[in-house]
């Protein structure tokens, strides 16, 4: 045990302990409608698990982004209904890296779509931002949205009073809030403008978005498998438990390779994020989560059957979870494509040298 | 669950380790442009003379003690090595066994004798070994071997058959995996491990050729073969133990992934610049499975590397097991995958290195969800540790 693990450690029986305290079955169900769970938030920034990888003096934890992870994977578990990414690695990112401090309350970041752009411009002495960010996680409960926006063809770092944005819900197959924002040429002041910091830039944003998305589906996926080992433990047909089944056995065993699976690929990739070479690593596990999310959400239910997508059982709050987060900041699709592209331009000589550096 | 507490983030191999990276892919480069090797995939080949070659840079027993020919390096630095050999699909088999079964068992079980006699030969890539395990009504159940040995005097008559024993034909010994006690109600009870010579008398090596017209596998015929007693290896009745305990280390390595991973460097090649979205996609989906497995893998080689110095290694056979079992799937996706998006036919005496190695791996891909315990018995070990049911 060294030191780092210590803290790794210390952070997730922490988070454990405050997730399974506030995202009971009843809690996540509430979600639903009002769209998250303020009581959660108020405890995680009380435990200071939201900021866990931003610089102390910039208003953090000042641990890394693979102690973030430790606790994200927590939060995808536990199907957590608030914006702990996209506050912690996302919008409170964009801030710190851009050398500002990062306020309490739940924050969100745009763009979240990778085509998106927002436009800065600048008259007569006032700032103005325009354009429109779709499907921005919780914007409807973030206190700031920090976006990222052009101006004279170069990013800027700019956080806005949600509430002088126009805002129009919307979800995910999850229920989760996933709303249309528009700047309407909104006005700001000199200190909500900055340039953005060295390495702060629309793709690395999205990047991030993906590893978290890839952490979180690790998570889900954890609590689909406990779930589906206790069904088949305790479910009795033909006499016995369905986990005396071979054929129960087999899916149980390619679930559990999976998992496994996506947890590698995800926390090696918040691992390779804090050492700055992330975008390989990155891709990979988005691609690896996603083939994951599909194969062990089938499976899940599969073991489960009826019960299993009903309303009143738990399951569904991971497996449509898992469904939604494949989709968000770059599918399997996206990111496999990009890759191959990356992959097919380096030519053949540079294949294994990539995969071992 | 599995690799739970396992922190992926971390793992990251020493510069030591890189550097010696460098070293083995500078020397391999220099072997392949030189035509002294020629890659096939599927089954490693076997030549003596690459063994020599390898033993002389240090690169066999490498984590063995320096008396016993190793270098006393770490296990990081040996899976370093043994990832760059698969990678060009170097021809190891002649020391393989030697290097990643016999040796370690020998160190751990073997007397001061067999450690002085055999380790530093095998280290030096003039010791090639086979391994006798399955039986002709032996394969997963691998606790059901008949082959017998009964005691005489100053040692043991073995009488029995051993099958699908990998160059045999060329190996000098094998550790057979025998019954020295017929009634000791557990049936995990009565097995032991000899070391036999395979030039005794009473050995028959026959050729099973495989599928491909190759011949690597053998059936071993033993009769009456007298082995001393001083080549026994460890207890006498405790060759279940024995052979079980290694179980981790054979099931986990990038052998189980990476078989077919020439094929992958050639279909990128064959691809080219390749604008199709079909063939970007696929490519992708490999790369970043690759980057899973071997991540998992890393892991397992991590806590063996930890387990060296501090003993204190936790069980990692069923997480072993996992990577096998998705590891010889993905072999076959890259082999699928081959076919899928170049439209030849595979030819096994093509000029084209990538039609020969396509060839190659259909011809081998049946063999990896088999050999080293099939996808069925890993799936249901895995699935007892799951769900707490006691093993077998």
């Amino acid at each position: 045990m060294n030191e780092d693990q210590d803290i790794r450690t210390l952070l997730a029986d922490s988070a454990r302990r405050v997730f399974a305290d506030h995202c009971s079955q009843e809690a996540v169900e509430a979600a639903k409608k009002s769209g998250w769970s303020s009581a959660l938030w108020q405890v995680l920034e009380r435990t200071q698990l939201t900021l866990v990888s931003i610089p102390e003096p910039l208003g953090g934890a000042g641990g890394t982004v693979a102690d973030f992870a430790a606790v994200l994977r927590i939060a995808g578990r536990y199907s957590a209904p608030v914006p702990l990414a996209e506050t912690g690695l996302l919008a409170g990112w964009l801030l710190a890296a851009s050398g500002q401090a990062v306020p309490a309350g739940p924050l969100s970041a745009a763009p979240a779509q990778p085509a998106e752009a927002l436009t800065l411009s600048r008259s007569a002495g006032a700032w103005r931002l325009a354009g429109t960010a779709r499907r921005v996680p919780w914007a409807r409960v973030a206190t700031r949205l920090v976006a990222l926006a052009r101006y004279q063809a170069t990013d800027w770092v700019v956080s806005v009073d949600p509430r002088r944005c126009v805002i129009t819900p919307g979800s995910n197959l999850a229920w989760e809030p996933r709303d249309e924002v528009r700047f309407d040429a909104i006005a700001l002041g000199d200190d909500e403008v900055v340039p953005a910091g060295a390495g702060v830039d629309l793709d690395r944003l999205y990047l991030r978005g993906a590893l978290a998305r890839a952490i979180a589906m690790a998570g889900a996926l954890d609590r689909a498998l406990e779930l589906a080992l206790t069904h088949a433990k305790t479910r009795v047909q033909f006499g016995r438990a369905i986990a005396k089944f071979q054929a129960v056995q087999q899916e149980l065993a390619r679930f559990a390779g999976e998992v496994a699976a996506a947890a590698a690929a995800a926390l090696s990739a918040a691992g390779a994020v804090e050492r700055g070479e992330g975008e390989f690593a990155v891709a990979c596990a988005k691609v690896r989560a996603g083939e994951a999310a599909s194969t062990g959400a089938a499976i899940a239910h599969q073991i489960h059957a009826a019960i299993g997508v009903t309303e009143e059982f738990a399951l569904h709050h991971s497996t449509l979870r898992l469904q939604a987060w494949r989709a968000e900041y770059g599918s399997e699709t996206y990111w496999g494509e990009r890759l191959g592209e990356q992959v097919l331009a380096a030519g053949a000589e540079r294949l294994w040298p990539r995969l071992t550096e | 669950m599995l690799f739970g507490d396992v922190d992926f983030s971390a793992l990251i191999l020493p510069d030591s380790a890189q550097a010696l990276r460098a070293e083995v892919r500078a020397f391999l480069a220099g072997e392949l442009a030189s035509a002294r090797i020629m890659p096939h995939l599927g089954h490693a080949q076997f030549d003596r003379e690459f063994s020599r070659r390898i033993g002389s840079r240090g690169w066999i027993g490498m984590t063995w003690p320096k008396r016993y020919g190793g270098r006393e390096r770490s296990y990081l630095e040996r899976f370093v090595v043994t990832e760059e050999m698969l990678a060009v699909s170097a021809p190891c088999a002649a020391h393989w066994f030697g290097d990643r079964q016999c040796g370690p068992s020998l160190l751990r079980y073997g007397s001061e004798a067999q450690k002085a006699r055999f380790l530093p030969a095998i280290a030096r890539g003039e010791s090639p070994f086979a391994l006798g395990m399955s039986e002709p009504n032996s394969g997963s159940d691998l606790a059901s071997v008949r082959t017998r040995a009964d005691k005489v005097e100053g040692g043991w008559r073995v009488s029995g058959q051993k099958v699908w024993t990998s160059w045999a034909h060329v190996a000098e010994h094998f550790f057979c995996l025998c019954r020295t006690c017929a009634d000791a109600g557990d049936r995990h009870l009565g097995l032991s491990q000899l070391i036999v010579d395979l030039r005794a008398p009473g050995v028959t090596i026959r050729p099973i050729r495989f599928m491909s017209g190759a011949h690597h596998f053998n059936e071993v015929f033993l009769d009456n073969v007298f082995v001393p007693d001083d080549m026994v290896l460890g207890e006498i009745g405790a060759g279940w133990r024995q052979v079980t305990s290694e179980l981790a280390l054979e099931r986990s390595g990038p052998e189980r992934f990476m078989t077919t991973f020439p094929l992958f460097v050639e279909l990128v090649r064959r691809l080219g610049a390749s604008t199709e979205r079909r063939a970007r996609q696929a490519i992708g989906q490999l790369s970043a499975r690759m980057y899973a497995l071997r991540r998992m893998s890393l892991a397992i080689a991590f806590e063996f590397s930890r387990a060296l110095s501090d003993s204190a290694m936790r069980d990692l056979g069923t997480e072993a097991s996992l990577v096998k079992d998705l590891g010889t799937f993905f072999e076959r996706d890259i082999t699928e995958a081959a076919r899928l998006l170049v439209d030849v036919e595979p030819c096994p005496d093509a000029g084209d290195t990538f039609e020969r190695y396509l060839a190659e791996c259909i011809y081998t891909t049946p063999v990896g969800t088999i050999r080293g315990g099939t996808t069925q018995v890993l799936r249901t070990i895995i699935a007892r540790k799951l769900t707490g049911a006691a093993a077998a």
